[in-house]
């Protein structure tokens, strides 16, 4: 009960808390640099320059404290032993270059990277494009989408039923095994065949962000001018010409950004190889490590390392990301 | 290794109308002590009756008066075992006036660092895992108990200077200290297998090492499967096996080498701790011995590994793990009945006793208060163990209890496994750190029952115990 008191009275004091910083922040610098009086001019210009960064301020600070000042403390501790009071120069960095795991995580990372962006923005696109004149095109829409409102640790544990794996003389209860059984084949336990076991648990991901990018995509298809279509038709084009030589074309820059949103996203992939597998069988990524040495190993060093490898991987995709989108909107 | 029995939660009294009645019994019960209106009645066991201790309880309740104040625990027990405990907490908070606050979480080992770093700590913490416990002392998150605290655990615990020792850790400037008493143990040498089955099959319960091999080509030989094993744990995949192979460990070496290997003075790619891996082998990575094929054994879940006893006819005839797994039985097992267990015997061969692997929770003082120093001696108190004991699914060393009170002749056995043990040792994985106990071991073994080589493993663990140093 007492939560609720709590959750709501910080509810009231933030709302009112920000619009009353914004009016007495506002009066003070009225007060202080009134805009009457001889020198009026040179007040009103000079309140005009210090508003903007008295209303921006309360978002520098919460983001300078939530999100620069990590990355600093990140870099300071990857310099630290794993209790982050002794300085140990680069050995961090130099372990985690001969460290196996690390170079595992890295390399299925960017299989990651690949192939889960490709996939969904792909699959999105032709669901966006076969969904869009048909009637229970909507209906197809929300059965796609519908993944997209299950978390990353649901989502693992259905598929781990579809991937369960019973003894060959047994009854198979998971979905896949059962489909291979059926058509004749031996059971196998999925997540534990190294290399390919990746690929289904990408699939996981896959299956959720295909919603995603199917609704940005269908957005795109429909904010495309008629007149390009019908011209195309009156020349003669295939339905297939028209989909790959007069729409995808002129979607291109929002296919991009949809690719690197899910690029991102994949970047900071960890729940689904928790859940899953826990980075065995050779499944491990960079989250996911990151999380063991922090957690497991409480070695705030080595994660801090880890962590600061995932930052400069999304750095270039988190700029790229940005500057396709102001493009699209300018 | 104890991720288990934190993982464990009594899927009976989580679920089902009777376990949600008595939920919300304990509830309002709950309510009516916060009301300050406690009853009698109110308590499972009356005080005054019964085998239990109470007068410990009584000189306990006079010599503390706690009134109005609040201490917070925090463990990794939810469910069953939750409401388990804080039944014995409603005792305590009778005697004294205190208010008890437990919470628990499936994700105890990464939530008390955080709170601990955040300076919002528990005043008291329940440590599944002594190395955990260690870690937080080096980094002074725990506050030490005095030296009368261990006295009084080496006087009253069976095998006491052993529990002192896993009591014990280095403080920040690398001083030893007591930081904590343990309260709950597990057994882990156990076999557990269906005597109706035994007996249909016209098999006989193993004395010795070398007769559970037999017994196992045997089962075999007759066209059965003899084991079920099952490593996988969700994200703590692997751990199964590393009690396989601590059990190995101190059935083909002394106690001093299994210390020896748990602080890495022995290497962990050492022959003999090899030949100890390759021991677990012998029995998991046998297409023949193992339910589902060796390739079965570490993707099936350990909560669905011990189905394979009770199905008709049986897939298996013998589980090995700890006193905790009946709770993953199907419901309305009885033990000691349906299901029975016998104790993973040691070679004849080898003059080694009968050593016991086995676990336990630790609590600590995460935030020094005076009521989380009585609560601490409340734990000494053999009441405070019997009124769990005569619950179930709870063991202890302490030798202080009267042992009519475990709620059966199951318990019970296992209770005098743990009181009479010639070597009683602690799950190594535990004991490791952090980053090898719950880490490089459970991948190791997770590779190990995959078929990679017992060396390869061995010397992949040991590179990365090599690099922490």
């Amino acid at each position: 009960m007492s939560q609720l008191f709590v959750a709501a009275f910080t509810m009231v004091a933030g709302v009112f808390g920000c619009v009353a910083y914004f009016y007495i922040s506002n009066l003070i610098l009225d007060t202080a640099l009134p805009p009457r009086g001889a020198q009026a001019g040179r007040n009103i210009n000079r309140a005009n320059a210090i508003r903007p960064w008295l209303f921006l301020f309360p978002a520098i600070f919460v983001l300078g404290v939530y999100l620069v000042y990590p990355v600093f403390n990140s870099v300071w501790l990857s310099l630290h032993d794993k209790t982050g009071n002794r300085w140990v120069g680069t050995d961090n960095y130099i372990w985690m270059l001969n460290d196996s795991e690390f170079r595992e995580s890295f390399l299925n990372n960017i299989m990651w990277l690949i192939v889960v962006p490709a996939a969904s923005t792909f699959f999105g696109l032709i669901a966006a494009a076969l969904t869009d004149r048909i009637r229970w095109g909507n209906f197809a829409k929300s059965l796609i989408f519908m993944p997209m409102a299950i978390s990353f640790v649901g989502a693992s544990v259905i598929w781990k039923f579809v991937y369960d794996y019973r003894g060959a003389d047994q009854e198979q209860i998971g979905l896949l095994n059962a489909v291979v059984v059926g058509l004749g084949g031996d059971p196998a336990a999925w997540i534990t065949v190294p290399f390919w076991n990746n690929l289904f648990l990408m699939m996981i991901l896959i299956w959720i962000q295909t919603g995603f990018a199917m609704v940005i995509l269908s957005a795109a298809l429909r904010g495309i001018p008629e007149e390009t279509i019908e011209a195309a038709i009156l020349d003669g084009a295939s339905p297939l010409q028209i989909f790959t030589k007069i729409k995808v074309p002129q979607i291109w820059g929002t296919i991009a950004v949809v690719w690197t949103t899910i690029t991102i996203l994949v970047l900071k992939v960890f729940d689904i190889v928790l859940a899953m597998t826990n980075g065995q069988w050779g499944s491990q990524v960079l989250a996911n490590l990151m999380f063991d040495w922090m957690f497991r190993g409480a070695d705030y060093g080595r994660a801090s390392t880890v962590a600061l490898v995932i930052m400069v991987m999304v750095i270039p995709i988190m700029v790229w990301n940005i500057r396709n989108a102001r493009k699209e909107l300018g | 290794m104890t991720c288990a029995t934190k993982r464990l939660s009594d899927p009976r009294s989580a679920a089902g109308p009777r376990g949600a009645m008595r939920a919300l019994m304990l509830g309002v019960a709950g309510l009516a002590l916060g009301a300050g209106m406690a009853h009698a009645q109110d308590l499972p066991f009356a005080v005054g009756e019964g085998d239990f201790s109470w007068d410990s309880y009584d000189s306990f309740a006079a010599e503390h008066d706690l009134d109005g104040q609040t201490i917070t625990v925090f463990g990794p027990w939810l469910s069953g075992e939750k409401d388990n405990f804080e039944r014995t907490l409603m005792y305590f908070e009778q005697a004294t006036g205190a208010d008890v606050q437990y919470s628990g979480s499936d994700s105890f080992e990464q939530q008390i660092l955080i709170d601990a770093e955040a300076g919002s700590a528990p005043n008291l913490a329940i440590f599944p895992q002594p190395g955990l416990a260690a870690d937080m002392a080096s980094r002074g998150y725990l506050t030490p108990l005095a030296s009368e605290d261990a006295d009084w655990v080496r006087d009253n615990y069976a095998a006491g200077q052993s529990w002192v020792d896993l009591g014990t850790y280095a403080d920040a400037d690398g001083a030893d200290q007591f930081y904590g008493i343990f309260y709950r143990a597990d057994l882990k040498s156990l076999v557990w297998y269906s005597p109706e089955n035994f007996e249909d099959a016209g098999y006989d319960v193993p004395e010795t090492m070398e007769d559970l091999k037999a017994l196992t080509e045997q089962i075999a030989a007759d066209g059965e499967t003899p084991w079920c094993i099952g490593l996988g744990s969700g994200a703590a995949t692997g751990w199964p096996a590393t009690d396989w192979v601590e059990d190995m460990m101190l059935r083909t070496q002394s106690p001093d080498d299994y210390d020896a290997w748990v602080t890495n003075e022995m290497p962990f790619d050492d022959p003999k701790v090899i030949a100890a891996i390759e021991e677990f082998g012998w029995f998991a990575r046998n297409e023949d011995f193992v339910n589902g094929g060796a390739g079965a054994v570490a993707s099936t879940d350990f909560r669905d590994s011990p189905a394979g006893l009770f199905e008709f006819p049986p897939q298996c005839y013998m589980h090995r793990q700890a006193s905790f797994v009946p709770a993953f039985f199907p419901e309305g097992t009885v033990v000691g009945e349906d299901i029975d267990f016998f104790y993973l015997p040691s070679y004849a061969g080898q003059d080694l006793g009968k050593p016991v692997l086995g676990a336990g929770t630790v609590v600590g003082m995460t935030n020094e208060s005076d009521g989380a120093r009585v609560f601490l001696d409340w734990l000494k108190t053999p009441i405070a163990h019997e009124l769990w004991m005569a619950q179930g699914a709870f063991l202890t060393a302490h030798s202080g209890v009267n042992t009519d009170t475990y709620i059966d002749d199951t318990s019970r056995r296992m209770g005098d496994i743990m009181l009479n043990a010639d070597t009683f040792r602690f799950d190594a994985s535990d004991l490791m750190p952090g980053a090898i106990g719950a880490g490089a071991f459970w991948t190791g073994m997770v590779d190990y029952a995959g078929g990679a080589e017992a060396e390869a493993v061995a010397g992949q663990i040991q590179s990365t115990w090599d690099s922490l140093k």
